[in-house]
């Protein structure tokens, strides 16, 4: 886009085509840091991300192993369990890649996007949860009690958003001079998302109120807590 | 002349030349943005200085073949909108003892030897520049990136971390204002004798 409208207000006009000005030496503070500078490993947004994602996967299947599989996992359509793990898998990197990988040419981490996936994420599995949620014969049913007594899934699925989380803004931490908490959204929303896996894969409760509003909406809270806690450390002040 | 990010690229490397040359390459336009933005030369220097600071404190967030210059612009949004709220806290501070004059912000408290040189009319510079200061901040920087420095809607959105629809609105209804003030007398006559170039 030009820089100058034809009909640009005369004086706005004059403003416009001022020489850009002098700059002032480099300060005292700044010579200082030059004179002992050294060569820095700038960020590699792709491998932090393949990092992110193993070190989230291998600690994502160490929890489930540790919490045990549900016991009705056999009886349970595959084709259900296979694409509705993937979904979640889904929640997980989109958000994460988004969050910590630049457009080509860019410094800057894609935070529009980032927060974005994280409100679709949050909404779809919700969504997913309250629709699709089939039973077996050692499945558990406990109605809206799954709801109140969901403290145990939501603790389960907010750890495993902890590894996530932290990695990432480790990665980040001081690089993003705006947008910090939708990227922090973000990584939230992607560990929240692996959460659900985590759960997905543990928890016999089959409701759908459980499925989709506890192990959904640990996506909605860990994007809020991330966002709410994490801007600082991503920020560069 | 080398492009900002080889430059920045040999800097992160430990070339303190390379430095100094994108330096020299971004912090004019940087300066110009920040004196438009702040309307006092002494601040929009010290500005810069601390955006390059935070530069140099943050190049290992670099990527690699990236253009820094709109990562540049977005800090030194950040260090003028930090700089912005340090302002009004103690704009309140001073409020609250009544007993010190307000103090207007702007060229007008800036030493003649600072000055750079005005090309065109000097009325007509000094009018923009005081319709200019009247508006909300992120209406200004809306201008002043889209309407003066010639950045895309894109790029501004991008440096002030705000959407593309947003920094439409805010560069459209700045705009719309500006032609309100500028167009008030006594500012209307001396726009209009300037006006013919």
């Amino acid at each position: 886009m030009s820089a100058l409208e034809p009909g640009l207000e005369p004086g706005l006009d004059d403003l416009a085509r001022q020489p850009p000005p002098k700059p002032p030496a480099l300060s005292p503070a700044l010579e200082a840091e030059l004179a002992q500078l050294t060569p820095v490993a700038t960020r590699r947004p792709l491998r932090q991300l393949a990092l992110l994602i193993a070190i989230s996967l291998i600690y994502g299947a160490g929890l489930v192993v540790m919490l045990t599989v549900r016991r009705d996992l056999h009886e349970l359509p595959m084709g259900w369990l296979v694409s509705t793990g993937l979904a979640w898998l889904l929640g997980f990197v989109v958000p994460i890649t988004l969050a910590t990988v630049p457009r080509a040419g860019s410094v800057m981490a894609r935070w529009r996007l980032a927060g974005i996936a994280s409100v679709v994420a949050a909404v779809a599995m919700v969504g997913l949860g309250l629709v699709l949620h089939p039973a077996g014969e050692h499945s558990v049913s406990i109605g809206w009690d799954g709801v109140v007594r969901g403290y145990g899934c939501l603790a389960h699925g907010l750890e495993t958003a902890i590894v996530p989380v932290v990695v990432g803004t480790i990665f980040l931490r001081r690089a993003l001079p705006v947008g910090s908490r939708w990227i922090a959204a973000g990584l939230g929303a992607g560990g929240g998302s692996l959460g659900g896996l985590v759960l997905h894969l543990h928890c016999p409760v089959a409701d759908g109120v459980h499925v989709g509003l506890v192990h959904g909406g640990v996506i909605a809270i860990a994007a809020l807590l991330a966002a709410a806690l994490m801007p600082r450390a991503i920020e560069l002040r | 002349m080398a492009e900002p990010r080889d430059l920045m690229q040999r800097y992160c490397d430990g070339d303190a030349g390379a430095f100094r040359e994108l330096y020299a390459l971004v912090a004019p336009r940087l300066l110009g943005y920040l004196v438009k933005m702040t309307r006092d030369r002494a601040l929009a220097d010290d500005l810069l200085q601390q955006t390059f600071l935070k530069v140099h404190r943050a190049r290992a967030a670099y990527v690699r073949g990236a253009d820094p210059v709109p990562w540049i612009y977005s800090i030194a949004h950040r260090t003028f909108i930090d700089e912005t709220r340090r302002h009004r806290r103690a704009v309140v501070r001073v409020g609250e003892a009544e007993e010190l004059p307000e103090v207007p912000a702007g060229l007008t408290g800036e030493s003649d030897d600072r000055r750079d040189e005005v090309r065109g009319d000097p009325e007509l510079v000094t009018a923009a520049l005081d319709a200019l200061a009247e508006l909300p901040a992120q209406q200004r920087e809306a201008v002043v990136l889209t309407k003066l420095d010639g950045k895309s809607v894109a790029e501004a959105a991008e440096i002030a971390g705000t959407t593309v629809g947003a920094m439409k609105v805010r560069a459209h209804r700045g705009y719309e204002a500006l032609r309100r003030l500028l167009g008030k007398p006594p500012a209307r006559p001396a726009a209009r004798a300037g006006g013919g170039s």
